[in-house]
């Protein structure tokens, strides 16, 4: 009875946790640079990427024949730097991912913690509501709602958050109901606690590692959402550079100049991927099991 | 060292008394058929059953953790002489958080897996009853060491993945008698844990009952158990009292034919190759009846009344 100490050994492997953090230093360091570019893009962009110099059209990237100096990414099809355009379209699409993302996760975390916790009514209204929901399809869906909104940066993130809450009341839902089974919570609840203090202070904690990791796949999921909506216009007008208008008229050139459309594609693929990636590394480290 | 915070209590009161308590699904069966047991103060009385008896019932309809969709139907809970259903639901939770504590049947699931273990000790003590955090802190030390746990305030600091089952119970039984609670209910506290752990902690819970006079609600289906804990059993089936004894008396002469088919049934580890011998399906099957014509007997007699 006596030899009771702290077991301080961590049975993970350490390799697969160095692997881990590595993916999620690799996000987040792509992640910031996206931030950065995005933030002083005025001063960091080389060119103006709306000016247009017929002269330059479609100069490929460097090190391809033809290349000019200072246009590391080539010109699309008007001669305007592709760079450029990346970073500026950067602000947007951060802009979108942050906002949108975060009102989807406040809204629908809250209602998944009440529907879980509470159940009955509760649960049964916002079940039902997340089902009609998720019988729209979500594009034609956000479309739709764009086309009532009017086009703008404010339409586009509130489709996305009028869309996309479900994810998070659905998931969130599941997992507060597991949590508010467990006996540390009959616990809590016959130490006299309330059953607010007790969703807040014993059911919220076990729930934030599930909802920070789904908020970073949900700012990538936005960040493709807006490039959808720019890519059929129904985004920002089109005197502001998006990823979305960029692989469109990239589309439109294919044959001519490849790199239009593969550099804001492969910058989107690259965003997506660090945010899911940073959502899970997010994860891992929340979660004390894993840790 | 600290103040002990308690409401205003009849002092001659039975600690817990229970009466006529009926539980049961909404619309649906009933779990708990009029069942009256009393606990008085110091006395550690444990309540036997099968699985599905109804026992941890009890002890979740007094500590007002019934899962959701089963209620009270009728019948008393008065713990120290107040009656719960008098009670607003704050007042009956405080009232709970005052006099009663848990040793739960599962130590994994029971404590939070994402908080330290010091503030799942204290909160109540803090919360509750109003102790400083400082008072709060060295009574959880004072109660980890008295459970055996070797470094205490590192524990304290520990997330419960980090600690072993049978720590984990300990640092529960510390956590239950933190409070000084008059009632603990102690629901199968051995069962989730390997036999020799079990063993520690029984002597435990025995050791720390007996230094504090705490009064224990035990639920358990061992009658080993029953036999090492108790002073005093209820004997429970489908949900009714079938016998209600001091436990020498019980164990030597059970008066019920129930009771002695389950002292019959105890494996008993001096004669390993014996058979196992369950309880007869056929008395179990005229239980059954029984207690069925004892539900249709009251529905009646209140169909007449009214």
């Amino acid at each position: 009875m006596a030899e009771a100490t702290v077991s301080g050994s961590h049975t993970q492997p350490r390799a697969r946790a160095r692997r881990r953090n590595l993916r999620l230093w690799l996000s987040a360091a792509w992640l910031l640079l996206l931030v950065v570019a995005a933030v002083f893009a005025p001063l960091i962009a080389p060119h103006d990427p709306l000016a247009q110099d017929l002269m330059l059209e479609r100069l490929p990237p460097m090190g391809l024949s033809g290349a000019e100096p200072g246009f590391l990414l080539g010109t699309d099809s008007l001669g305007r730097d592709v760079l450029s355009r990346l970073i500026f379209g950067a602000r947007i699409a951060l802009t979108v991912a942050l906002i949108a993302a975060s009102a989807a996760c406040l809204a629908g975390s809250v209602l998944g913690l009440l529907a879980g916790y509470f159940g009955g009514w509760v649960d049964r209204i916002v079940s039902r509501l997340v089902d009609v929901w998720m019988a729209f399809p979500p594009v034609l869906f956000s479309i739709l709602l764009v086309a009532v909104l009017g086009t703008g940066l404010t339409s586009v993130i509130l489709a996305i958050a009028i869309i996309d809450w479900t994810r998070f009341a659905r998931v969130v839902r599941a997992e507060t109901l597991v949590q508010s089974r467990m006996d540390y919570v009959h616990s809590a609840r016959i130490g006299g606690a309330s059953r607010l203090a007790i969703l807040a202070g014993e059911v919220l904690p076990n729930v934030l590692p599930t909802i920070v990791a789904l908020l970073a796949l949900e700012m990538g999921v936005a960040v493709i959402v807006e490039a959808i909506l720019s890519f059929v216009n129904l985004s920002i007008s089109s005197d502001m550079p998006t990823w979305g208008g960029m692989i469109a008229e990239g589309r439109a050139s294919i044959h001519f100049s490849w790199w239009v459309l593969a550099a804001p594609l492969v910058v989107l693929f690259l965003t997506v991927l660090a945010f899911s990636q940073l959502g899970e590394g997010l994860k891992a480290r929340f979660d004390p099991l894993m840790r | 060292m600290s103040r002990h915070h308690n409401p205003p209590v009849d002092a001659s009161a039975p600690t817990l008394q229970v009466e006529g308590l009926n539980v049961a699904v909404r619309g649906g069966p009933a779990l708990l058929r009029a069942v009256s047991l009393t606990v008085q103060p110091g006395e550690v009385r444990a309540l036997v059953g099968e699985s599905g008896a109804g026992k941890s019932m009890i002890g979740k309809a007094v500590l007002g953790v019934l899962p959701r969709g089963i209620e009270q139907a009728s019948g008393s809970i008065r713990l120290q002489g107040a009656s719960l259903e008098a009670l607003s639901p704050a007042a009956r939770r405080q009232t709970v958080a005052s006099v009663a504590s848990l040793i739960p049947q599962d130590p994994l699931t029971a404590l939070n897996p994402s908080r330290r273990i010091g503030g799942q000790i204290t909160d109540r003590l803090v919360r509750r009853l109003g102790w400083s955090s400082r008072d709060a802190h060295a009574r959880a030390l004072e109660l980890l060491d008295r459970v055996y746990i070797r470094d205490p305030a590192r524990v304290m600091a520990a997330y419960p993945h980090e600690l072993s089952g049978g720590m984990r119970q300990r640092v529960l039984i510390a956590a239950a008698f933190a409070p000084r609670p008059s009632l603990i209910v102690a629901d199968e506290p051995t069962t989730a844990l390997d036999v020799t752990v079990q063993k520690q902690i029984l002597q435990l819970i025995r050791e720390l009952q007996a230094e504090t006079g705490t009064a224990v609600l035990f639920v358990t289906h061992d009658m080993g158990v029953v036999a090492k804990v108790s002073q005093t059993v209820t004997v429970l089936f489908d949900g009714k009292v079938m016998e209600d004894a001091p436990t020498a008396q019980l164990l030597a002469q059970p008066g019920h034919p129930y009771t002695r088919a389950l002292i019959a049934a105890t494996p008993r580890y001096t004669h390993p190759h014996e058979p196992l011998r369950p309880v007869p399906d056929e008395l179990v099957a005229r239980l059954r009846q029984e207690v069925a014509r004892g539900d249709a007997n009251t529905a009646g007699a209140t169909r007449t009344a009214a």
